[in-house]
């Protein structure tokens, strides 16, 4: 029963192992799994992007017209959002929706590791988004950005209100964006484990083996689910950095 | 005579000859008008799936966003009332404030309701 309720433990996958032990003056600075997967990453991302621009046909091969449709799908959301201005930002932007992306759908491969189902990532990735916003709205626009926070033609008696509901508002920004992406790939991954869990124990469970198949199923149509989720929640990612990156283009309503 | 001939003999050869080259058209049109429908139609059921994929995306945001807002006010209440100790004053009234913050943002999702449309200046 133990070794049965270790081998259906579905937050196991979301465990960090050392690679390589490593410490920098007290702080563990360890190669880990995590750190693995983010290099794969990063290498795939490259991979498609450095081979698929190498040939520059007129008629693009496999690797080239994926390269090109990345970049158009991000660079027409990144017009679409914030303006021809906004494609100042575009390589931000098309690298994290290239990481976000790559870390969703390897992390769906079996015995793979999914970096963004730690929150620590995807807030790191959240918080460059806003510190972004923040640095460039007060380096763009000075005091006026904090326009922002006050919108025009409110009550003086509401204003401080109104105020302190915009700064709520907006710290929350990084708080929604990181914990979205955090939670429908810790969700999904779970749901994943447990119903993977139920056809081992239904095998196990005698005459009731016969409805092992129906969980079995189940994970079929999951997958397919969770990979439109993958992509889903990159897109979502990319295009909410654009809308936060407008407000610094552009402060004020 | 012969020149009578030629010329009777001409036209009906022109005339078979575009007779046949406008089949030849209107047959790559038609072919075409039904490809283009096909196509339409493809595109079409591709755009039912976007517009499920764009709901749902949606839907989460809301929620997000709605959660995120009384979060963060409940959070910041709270260290404010452990800074001052003045439980569970700061706490309520801000409390209060993220949860007006959460419907806020659901409004401006709502208010907005094309990526398109871009903040006047």
């Amino acid at each position: 029963m133990a070794a049965e309720g270790k081998a259906i433990d579905p937050i196991h996958q979301f465990e960090i192992h050392p690679i390589v032990n490593f410490s920098v003056g007290g702080v563990d600075l360890s190669f880990t799994n995590s750190s693995l997967f983010m290099v794969i990453i990063l290498a795939a991302v490259s991979i498609l992007m450095l081979w698929g621009t190498s040939s520059k046909s007129l008629v693009p091969g496999r690797l080239q017209s994926a390269a090109e449709m990345a970049y158009e799908f991000v660079a027409s959301t990144v017009r679409g959002t914030a303006g021809e201005s906004g494609m100042k930002f575009f390589p931000l932007i098309f690298s994290l929706f290239m990481f976000v992306f790559f870390s969703n759908v390897l992390g769906l491969i079996p015995y793979a590791y999914t970096v963004t189902s730690q929150i620590i990532v995807t807030f790191a990735l959240a918080a460059l988004v806003i510190l972004t916003v923040l640095l460039y709205g007060f380096y763009k626009h000075g005091t006026h950005f904090l326009h922002l926070f006050v919108p025009s033609g409110v009550s003086p008696v509401l204003m401080p209100f109104i105020v302190l509901i915009e700064v709520i508002s907006f710290v929350s920004r990084p708080v929604s964006l990181s914990v979205r992406l955090f939670a429908n790939m810790l969700a999904g991954h779970i749901t994943l484990k447990v119903f993977a869990g139920f056809v081992t124990m239904l095998l196990g469970a005698g005459a009731w083996a016969a409805l092992a198949p129906l969980p079995l199923a189940a994970i079929v149509l999951l997958t397919g689910f969770e990979l439109f989720v993958a992509i889903l929640q990159a897109y979502v990612f990319a295009i909410l950095t654009c809308v936060y990156l407008n407000d610094a283009i552009h402060p004020g309503h | 005579m012969s020149k009578h001939a030629s010329d009777g003999d001409g036209p009906s050869n022109e005339d078979r000859e575009l007779r046949a080259r406008l089949d030849k058209l209107s047959g790559a049109l038609a072919e075409q008008r039904l490809d283009a429908s096909e196509r339409q139609k493809q595109e079409t059921a591709a755009d039912v799936g976007g517009e499920t994929g764009r709901a749902l995306s949606l839907g989460f945001r809301v929620l997000s966003e709605f959660v995120a807002g009384v979060v963060v006010g409940g959070l910041i209440g709270w260290q404010l009332d452990t800074w001052f100790s003045t439980s569970p004053l700061f706490l309520i009234v801000f409390l209060a404030l993220g949860t007006a913050a959460g419907f806020w943002n659901v409004y401006r999702i709502a208010a907005q309701p094309t990526f398109g449309q871009k903040n006047k200046p």
